[in-house]
């Protein structure tokens, strides 16, 4: 029903908020009346007599004497004889909603009030946020992308190199894939005598740290089990946190990339708390860090475990509490990229409920310090589970930071797609956004840290019809310790992801480049702020790189070409890793040498 | 520790511009100022000198992670 509105400032100057509400009353179809800033109580009084409204929303921004002002207000609608005919409403930066109802009127609406819940009120209806701002579903990264090739010589080299990985891996195994069978049937049995003799088997193909564990219930020195009473404890902070969420949207348009944030504080707890503040600050996914010796080390622990050190352990109940904290709207991730536990890994991500792993030979063998055969055999198996569980996983080009140039960190990266894409999965490209080595040498960041990153993102749409993720976090080496800069560059780098319309971004905290101590709750919110500001900003504005972006593209897809063919012609997809094709020492990659001479012929 | 600490998640974070000559008198300063405050566990996290003074962020720790957390068992309270 048409109500007619006087929008009263009951202020010297302020009436912005005023003006924004009349103008949604009358696209609602009401009539407005709005008054001049600095009137009297009385003369807004007599302009409601006269004009015979409905509906009266008063907005008072100033602090001062508030209380007393509003009171004598309604004091005067009541003399006048107005105040049971007439709605009245007042809002603004100095109203609190318990004042307004202290004080008598029929609604306040305090800073963040949208429009929405004004035309609300005048209609008489109660408020529903509209769905825009609010998280419902988890976003499938992969979702619309097709992975046809477009450069189908790159195509016609990746499906040459994958034939060679699987005629390589077919008659190998190794312990990690051993394990990772039987960590299966341990979680699948219901027989306690069973899953007894099924560790005993397990910690045969572990190493001494982790056999002595199940031999002898000894931890692993800065660990220890975390208490019962801890573990109950919890349970209730989880539940009390989520009853009170209300989680804000970073997201202004559709086309915002998602938002991730990595954890891994060394402590499951601290990681929870910490998961479920960026859950209140808008991220929209998580990233699950494992301490870097869990990588060099044969086998997993079991239990509730806290590790003093950064890095948090990958056990079944650790993975489990934290799965079982997560937000429903949430997605999550659990690394797999490098180590001798990746099949592993991504069976118990699988296994929990995990959204998204991560699986890359390239990086993990060239960077991540894990010997080339043995992850590539331990990949192929760990690709498979990612498949089985429906896992769509990313291929990090983190290489890139050790000083491959991005050219041959993308070829690595497309090489472990197409062989995911082979093997039933679903691969995202995983693309830094970043100021590396290469660039520091070579000089393309000189002027701007636009157009090496656009160009990443132009050649990779040239080649695949692929998702993008970019990483790891973005704005890498571009942050320093100072907490407004290192926000701000996090959330040009957000905004430049999200003009390049990729799918999904990682950021860094504030204390990104801060390494004297564990990183803050507060630190994440910052940049999450940030990211949300920045989105606001651009909204469907894109950021213009220069025209070295699409030469520098052209370079580097001819770079990835170059690469692909040497591989190819090489033969075999580990000796190239191994005699540096995908990145060589002079580089700066050198193939790692966790678990070589481990893997095992089937034959 | 005073309780409204135990409220903390990890750490507190002082940042303020310090009138000092250079950035060693603004490290000297900082941790300086968080002893008085009465923080133990004290790391500075930005200091950059310019001018008439230092621009400062420094940190004192609460609790790190592996700690037994307060407010984990406060909730129910």
């Amino acid at each position: 029903m048409k109500k007619k509105v006087l929008l009263a400032p009951l202020d010297p100057v302020h009436d912005i908020g005023l003006k924004m509400i009349k103008r949604g009353l009358e696209q609602n179809g009401h009539d407005t009346l709005l008054m001049p800033p600095d009137y009297s109580q009385e003369e807004i009084i007599k302009a409601i007599v006269d004009n015979d409204v409905d509906v009266v929303l008063i907005s008072r921004t100033l602090g001062y004497g508030v209380a007393e002002i509003l009171g004598k207000f309604i004091d005067l609608a009541e003399a006048a004889g107005i105040r049971d005919k007439v709605k009245i409403g007042i809002g603004g930066m100095a109203i609190r909603p318990e004042l307004a109802a202290e004080l008598g009127f029929d609604a306040g609406f305090g800073p963040g009030t949208t429009v929405e819940e004004a035309v609300a009120f005048v209609e008489g209806r109660e408020y529903v946020p509209s769905e825009s701002g609010i998280k419902q579903n988890k976003k499938d990264i992969t979702q619309g992308y097709d992975y046809s090739f477009r450069n189908k010589r790159i195509e016609k080299l990746l499906d040459t190199i994958v034939d060679g990985i699987l005629d390589y891996t077919s008659n190998k195994t190794s312990t990690a894939i051993l394990r990772a069978e039987l960590r299966r049937q341990i979680l699948d049995s219901t027989d306690e005598s069973e899953k007894q003799k099924l560790r005993q088997e397990y910690a045969r193909y572990c190493d001494d740290v982790v056999k002595s564990f199940y031999e002898a219930g000894k931890y692993r020195e800065k660990t220890r089990p975390l208490t019962k009473d801890e573990v109950k404890a919890l349970r209730g902070y989880v539940d009390d946190v989520n009853f009170r969420m209300n989680p804000i949207k970073l997201q202004h348009t559709d086309k915002n990339p998602a938002v991730f944030i990595q954890y891994g504080t060394g402590c499951p707890f601290m990681d929870i708390a910490h998961i479920k503040s960026c859950e209140a600050w808008g991220a929209d996914g998580v990233v699950h860090f494992d301490p870097s010796w869990g990588a060099r080390t044969e086998g997993f622990l079991e239990g509730y475990i806290t590790h003093e050190e950064d890095g948090s352990i990958i056990t079944y109940e650790n993975l489990k509490s934290i799965k079982e904290s997560l937000a429903p709207y949430t997605l999550w991730q659990v690394r797999a990229h490098r180590g001798l536990n990746t099949p592993e890994t991504v069976l118990l991500a699988g296994k929990i409920g995990a959204d998204l792993t991560k699986i890359n030979i390239a990086y993990g063998s060239l960077s991540g310090g894990t010997d080339p055969s043995r992850l590539t055999v331990d990949a192929v198996a760990a690709i498979k589970y990612a498949a089985e569980f429906g896992m769509p996983f990313d291929v990090v080009t983190n290489e890139e930071l050790s000083g491959v140039p991005a050219f041959k960190a993308f070829a690595g990266m497309l090489i472990v797609s197409k062989l995911g894409l082979r093997l039933g999965g679903k691969p995202i490209l995983q693309p830094l956004f970043c100021y590396s080595p290469e660039v520091m040498i070579n000089g393309q960041m000189v002027d701007n840290y636009v157009d090496f990153n656009a160009a990443k993102i132009y050649c990779l749409r040239n080649i695949v019809n692929a998702p993008i993720w970019c990483g790891a976090p973005i704005g890498f080496l571009t942050q320093t310790e100072d907490r407004v800069q290192s926000s701000m560059m996090t959330a040009l780098h957000a905004s430049l992801a999200s003009s390049l319309g990729v799918d999904a971004i990682s950021i860094a905290s504030s204390d990104e480049a801060f390494s004297k101590g564990p990183i803050t709750a507060a630190s994440r919110i910052d940049t999450l702020r940030a990211t949300q500001a920045s989105f606001r900003f651009f909204g469907h504005a894109d950021i213009t790189p220069t025209e070295n972006a699409k030469k520098w593209a052209a370079e580097m897809e001819e770079g990835i070409e170059k690469v692909l063919e040497a591989v190819a012609k090489k033969g075999n997809f580990v000796d190239a890793l191994y005699q540096g094709l995908l990145g060589s020492r002079e580089d700066g990659a050198y193939p790692g040498r966790a678990g070589r001479n481990t893997v095992i012929s089937k034959s | 520790m005073p309780d409204i600490l135990e409220k903390v998640m990890d750490a507190v974070d002082v940042e303020t511009y310090l009138v000092c000559k250079d950035e060693e008198e603004a490290e000297r300063l900082s941790v300086e100022l968080m002893e008085k405050l009465g923080f133990q566990d004290i790391s500075i996290v930005f200091i950059q000198h310019q001018g008439p003074g230092a621009r400062v962020r420094v940190r004192g720790y609460i609790y790190k992670p592996g700690d037994k957390y307060s407010w984990l068992f406060d909730q129910r309270k």
